[in-house]
C-alpha cells in the first residue's frame, strides 16, 4: 500500500489505497490529518471515500447464505438428542 | 435482516442468556445461531478445504460438536469465536491447505492490482501527477444502497474475488465480524488482513462502478 510522502502531500492516486487503512483507524494521527486535509480540497477523493462507504454499506445488505435444509434438519435432530444422550 | 444488523445488536449481555436458552434447548434459539454463522463458517471453511461439499461436512461436523461441548463452554472467548475455532481444526485436520503454510503472496491472490486504474490519474509529466484525470461519480445523490440490482453486482463482484478476498469481506461486511476474528479464523495478521479487505472493497467498488456509471 502507499506510503505518504515526507513533503506532506498525498496525491489522489495514494489516497485510492490508503483509504482502507484511514477507515479502518489504522493510520497515524498525522496521516490521517493529511488524508482529511486532502479529501477537504478534492471533490473526486471525497467522493472516491464515499464511494467506498456506499460500497460497505451495500455489501451490508447482502443476504446471508441459507443453510441447506438437510443440514438443518440433521443438526435440529442432533440439538434435540443432545439432552437425552 | 443481514448479518451486519444481526451482529450491531449482538452485545456481551445478550450472549449469557443465549447461552442459557441454548443449554435449556432452545430450538428457535439454536436454528438462529446456525444460520446467523453459516454463511461465515462455510467461507471459512473454503479457506482450508477443497470444494463446497467438503466445505459443507466441516461446517455441520462442527455443529455436532458445537451441541456436544455446550455445556463445557466456559465463555471465556465469544460463543462466536469458540465456534469458530472448532471450525478451524475440524478444517485443518481435513488436512487440505497444509495447514496455512501457504505464502501470503498466494494466499492473498496473485492479483497486486491497484485500487483504480493509473490511467485515471494525471501522469509524471503532469503539472498535478497522481491526480484525477476526470472525477469519480458522486454516488451520495443517490439512493443506490438498497437497490436491489446493485445489491446483485455486489455479490457477483465477491463471487469473483480470490476465495481469502471473499471470506474477509464476508465476515467483516456482510457478517459484521471484527478484525480480530477475521484474523483468527484465517490466520493472518491484522496488516494483512487489511490489505485482503482494501483489495476486495476496492474491487467490489469499481464493479459497482461499472455498473451504475457504466
Amino acid at each position: 500500500m502507499a506510503d505518504l510522502h515526507s513533503d506532506q502531500h498525498v496525491s489522489c492516486q495514494e489516497v485510492v489505497e490508503l483509504v482502507s487503512d484511514y477507515l479502518e483507524g489504522a493510520l497515524t494521527p498525522d496521516e490521517a490529518a493529511l488524508f482529511e486535509q486532502h479529501l477537504n480540497f478534492c471533490d473526486g477523493c471525497d467522493w472516491y471515500v464515499d464511494q467506498l462507504r456506499t460500497t460497505i454499506a451495500t455489501v451490508g445488505r447482502i443476504e446471508q447464505e441459507e443453510v441447506p435444509p438437510a443440514m438443518r434438519q440433521k443438526l435440529l435432530t442432533a440439538f434435540r438428542d443432545r439432552g437425552r444422550s | 435482516m443481514t448479518g451486519a444488523e444481526v451482529a450491531g445488536r449482538d452485545a456481551a449481555a445478550d450472549e449469557a442468556e443465549l447461552l442459557a436458552r441454548l443449554r435449556a434447548g432452545d430450538e428457535d434459539a439454536f436454528e438462529a445461531l446456525v444460520a446467523r454463522h453459516y454463511g461465515t463458517m462455510l467461507a471459512v471453511a473454503q479457506t482450508y478445504v477443497k470444494g463446497r461439499a467438503t466445505a459443507e461436512e466441516v461446517v455441520q461436523e462442527t455443529w455436532l460438536a458445537v451441541i456436544q461441548g455446550l455445556d463445557r463452554f466456559e465463555g471465556r472467548a465469544s460463543l462466536k469465536t469458540w465456534i469458530l475455532s472448532i471450525l478451524v481444526n475440524k478444517a485443518k485436520t481435513r488436512g487440505v491447505r497444509e495447514a496455512r503454510s501457504v505464502p501470503f503472496a498466494a494466499l492473498a491472490g496473485e492479483d497486486d492490482a491497484p485500487a483504480v486504474a493509473p490511467e485515471r490519474f494525471r501522469g509524471a509529466d503532469d503539472a498535478f501527477p497522481g491526480h484525477w484525470r476526470a472525477y469519480p461519480g458522486n454516488w451520495s445523490a443517490d439512493t443506490v444502497v438498497g437497490d436491489r440490482e446493485t445489491i446483485r453486482a455486489a455479490m457477483g463482484a465477491i463471487a469473483a474475488l480470490p476465495p481469502v478476498q471473499q471470506t474477509v469481506i464476508r465476515m467483516r461486511d456482510v457478517e459484521g465480524y471484527s478484525s480480530e476474528e477475521v484474523c483468527a479464523a484465517l490466520d493472518v495478521s491484522e496488516a494483512n488482513q487489511r490489505v485482503l479487505l482494501h483489495r476486495a472493497r476496492s474491487r467490489v467498488r469499481a464493479v459497482l462502478e461499472e455498473h451504475l456509471d457504466g
